[in-house]
């Protein structure tokens, strides 16, 4: 009979295979990121624009970004969309604090085809009066839905806060915005940050390089030509604030501050570690009292968000209504001891095992290793640097988590906003 | 083209395996054949809420999650209306932490009091977050009982009513466990860089002894015919009006599924889809609008949901609804319409294949629904059918007297 009491014998993940992409030079600045290492005929490309929403204010970069195959003098958005549907093409846009990025997952063999058509309708994006007016009366009614969600009403709160030197990171939508907006301000934004914008190409599939160098070159004249420069300083304002929401239910919680990114690249890797326990995993702290011990939320987590020249951490949870100041007193409890006591060397045998585990992960694959690289990329660094996350996680001290917990987690130092 | 192999244990367990040498991970997945349909309506939400018991420790193990955790495994599961299914992702190399927690949970629970007390608090507070503290959040939980007057597909997984999952005992979860649980209701999925032989010694060891149970009958009650247009309107605090038209469909395993399935493309993918293009780019009446089907195993629903442009009434939007519904049934598809939609469910179908755990889920998937070959002729499925399946399929389908409406009414907040 087999025995069920002692556990299998472990072994730990103890290298990591990391590939870096093919570097394709676009201009000065600007490089297109090519990982052909894909086994079947999956094929995606991303272009990176520096027109994310601390670009300019009233939401002209969210309603830019939205817009972007809404037609050009040419081509119908019917059309374009019709095109890129008709190669099987799965087209997205997203937006961040710092960038705009568009996607197209679709066949290898159609990438060129796709690239062409996506690259025309962006550049010649013509801003018809008509497609700009539904654009936006759509978006004011998504705005008005988001308005009924605590945690979209928790996290503007909170960006205000967290960001609270700089307008350009703190402002959120407005209804206003979606009825000042002109054709000429969304032309001119366009011009400059899409049109003049670009910030990489990263495509991921089984494409030949010849093909890799046509699209590196159709990119040549809406490539940056300077390096983009980012605050290096956003300041927090330690704060405890809350915004009501009749009928709501559930509140939801945000508690965090302006920290660093990978370029504090030791304090970076070493924070991650204190970060998993504290809240980044199933079995962390904030989850094993406040949901599986004391059932009050469905989830809590915690995170280190990076920006461009810094990052910020954040908790974030909803949990019942008549809950919000017990789990506050939680999370305060959970801080506070990690900034009292060593973690024991069986937790922090765990969470060594798991982080190793979640890199082996996050690394598997052409796709996963992509983002790998970009996300080591966009703080300049290179894949050279989860080698060093590696030796980090294998040679981190409780005392050192201790004193991490101590220097950047103190609870009178947090933005704390509630919204329900 | 998905490569596997496929053994059963004397207790009646289906193993599957895929040998991936391009990974140095390992997936065990677990597809139980138990969800919310076997539930009976005095005590819904089970099904659900003993997913979330599965984590409160087995008969030799306290605990599941950290074990797994400590050999660099994450995992997570989910419920449906039909199945429950469990994953474990970790390192290819300290696989058996995964055989030996799953097949222990498999064998029997620890079943303690602070685990159901607990988790029937964070279910409730998922119910709140998921379906009641969100705009909209509770249309599902209305549209099924306009929609099935006697399956269990009438209510969410979630359950119908947070006092089944208030009132929850340690009695009704063993029986449920008794009943649900077994070796012979399991599809289990192992997925990484090893040899057949040492799979079939690891599942050997660790699930071999696990004794049979009898498979409980299923004994669902079926769904009448539906022979009338029905409709309910509700009214919410919510900012814009919202539709939701719910065909009924045949089951999963019915020839027309696919064809149905690329009939709601045809309607309500993308932005060239019919209904997209002419009710929201050509007439403005809607802000969104989109079709998909539930995909469920028993019979489905074909639903077409949306918002409403501001001052547009839902007497408007019905009248051309009917219309757009009404060509599709009466004029052959477009060979390049027809294109255009196999051609992104081509793309899908590769995106799908790709990465471990997803194949892992899919075979389960396809085990229960009869043959995990059928991972390997779906697309081809999708690829022969032709503009006359999709008409004499709409026909049937987009039948008004099968046909439920939830309208959502904005009342103003008062603000």
């Amino acid at each position: 009979m087999v025995n069920r009491l002692s556990p299998p014998k472990l072994k730990r993940v103890d290298r990591i295979e990391f590939v870096s992409p093919k570097k394709y030079r676009i201009s000065n600045h600007v490089t297109l990121y090519h990982m052909k290492e894909v086994a079947n005929e999956t094929a995606r490309f991303d272009l990176y624009f520096d027109a994310g929403k601390n670009a300019a204010s009233n939401g002209i970069p969210e309603f830019v970004n939205g817009l972007l195959l809404s037609g050009t003098k040419d081509i119908t958005s019917f059309k374009i969309n019709d095109a890129i549907n008709g190669m099987g093409g799965f087209y997205n846009s997203g937006i961040s604090m710092e960038n705009s990025v568009i996607s197209m997952f679709c066949l290898r063999e159609n990438i060129s085809t796709l690239f062409n058509t996506v690259l025309d309708a962006v550049c010649n994006v013509s801003f018809i009066k008509k497609e700009v007016e539904e654009f936006l009366a759509d978006r004011k009614q998504q705005h008005a839905i988001n308005l009924e969600k605590v945690g979209y009403l928790a996290h503007c709160g909170f960006q205000k806060k967290l960001f609270s030197n700089n307008e350009a990171y703190s402002s959120t939508l407005k209804a206003s915005d979606f009825e000042n907006t002109t054709a000429e301000q969304l032309i001119d934004f366009h011009a400059k940050h899409y049109l003049q914008g670009l910030l990489k190409v990263v495509v991921v599939g089984n494409v030949d390089s010849a093909t890799i160098q046509k699209i590196a070159a159709a990119c040549q004249n809406i490539a940056k030509a300077e390096p983009v420069i980012s605050p290096k300083t956003l300041i927090h304002l330690p704060s405890r604030e809350s915004k009501t929401k009749k009928d709501a239910v559930q509140t939801a919680i945000r508690v965090g501050r302006i920290l660093f990114n990978k370029k504090n690249e030791q304090d970076y890797m070493d924070f991650l570690i204190l970060n998993t326990i504290l809240g980044d995993y199933f079995g962390s702290r904030l989850m094993k009292n406040i949901r599986e011990d004391k059932g009050y939320t469905y989830g809590i987590g915690s995170s280190l968000v990076e920006l461009q020249e810094t990052g910020y951490f954040i908790i974030a949870t909803e949990v019942g209504k008549e809950l919000v100041e017990q789990t506050l007193n939680e999370i305060q409890n959970e801080i506070a001891k990690l900034q009292q006591d060593k973690i024991s060397n069986e937790e922090l045998e765990l969470v060594r095992n798991f982080m190793l585990g979640q890199l082996l992960k996050n690394a598997d694959g052409p796709y996963a290793m992509m983002d790998l690289f970009i996300s080591a990329e966009m703080h300049g660094k290179e894949l050279a640097i989860y080698n060093k996350a590696i030796l980090a996680i294998q040679n981190i001290t409780p005392e050192r988590i201790r004193d991490l917990a101590r220097k950047y987690l103190n609870w009178n130092d947090m933005c704390i906003f509630t919204a329900g | 083209m998905v490569q596997f192999d496929r053994f059963k244990l004397n207790n009646g367990l289906t193993v599957l395996f895929q040998k991936d040498t391009t990974t140095p991970l390992a997936v065990v997945n677990t597809l139980y054949d138990v969800g919310a349909r076997d539930e009976s309506e005095e005590k819904t939400g089970f099904a659900h809420l003993f997913e979330h018991l599965m984590f409160g420790g087995s008969v030799n193990i306290p605990e599941f999650d950290t074990p797994l955790q400590l050999a660099g495994g994450e995992n997570n599961a989910f419920t449906s209306n039909d199945i429950t299914n469990y994953y474990d992702v970790l390192p290819a190399q300290n696989i058996e932490t995964a055989l030996w927690l799953e097949s222990d949970r498999m064998l029997s629970l620890a079943f303690t009091e602070k685990s159901l007390e607990v988790q029937r608090n964070v279910v409730i507070e998922e119910f709140k977050q998921r379906y009641l503290n969100q705009p909209y959040g509770d249309v599902w939980l209305e549209l099924r009982p306009l929609a099935y007057k006697a399956h269990p597909y009438k209510w969410a997984t979630i359950g119908k009513d947070i006092a089944h999952i208030e009132n929850a005992t340690m009695d009704d979860v063993k029986s449920f466990f008794k009943k649900h649980y077994c070796p012979s209701k399991a599809v289990l999925c192992i997925s990484g860089n090893f040899d057949l032989e040492r799979i079939k010694t690891l599942c050997e060891k660790w699930y071999g002894s696990i004794p049979p149970r009898n498979k409980a009958k299923r004994n669902i009650l079926k769904e009448p015919v539906q022979n009338s247009f029905r409709e309910k309107t509700i009214e919410r605090h919510v900012p814009a009006d919202a539709f939701y038209y719910a065909f009924k469909m045949v089951r999963r395993d019915h020839p027309d599924y696919f064809v149905i399935d690329t009939l709601s493309d045809a309607i309500g993918r993308d932005k060239s889809s019919r209904l997209y293009v002419a009710l929201k780019k050509q007439q403005n009446l809607v802000s969104s609008i989109s079709a998909f089907i539930t995909g469920s195993l028993d019979e489905g629903l074909l639903v077409i949901s949306g918002k409403l442009s501001a001052g547009i009434s839902f007497e408007q939007l019905d009248r051309s609804l009917r219309v757009e519904l009404e060509k599709i049934q009466t004029s052959l598809i477009e060979k390049d319409e027809l294109n255009r939609i196999l051609n992104k469910i081509r793309t899908s179908k590769e995106f799908q294949d790709q990465g471990i755990l997803n194949r892992a889920m899919n075979l389960c998937f396809y085990e229960l629904l009869g043959d995990a070959k059928l991972i390997n002729l779906e697309n081809e499925k999708y690829q022969n059918i032709t503009a006359n399946d999709v008409l004499r399929v709409a026909k049937k389908t987009l039948n008004f007297n099968s046909c439920s409406l939830l309208k959502v009414k904005a009342i103003n907040n008062g603000k």
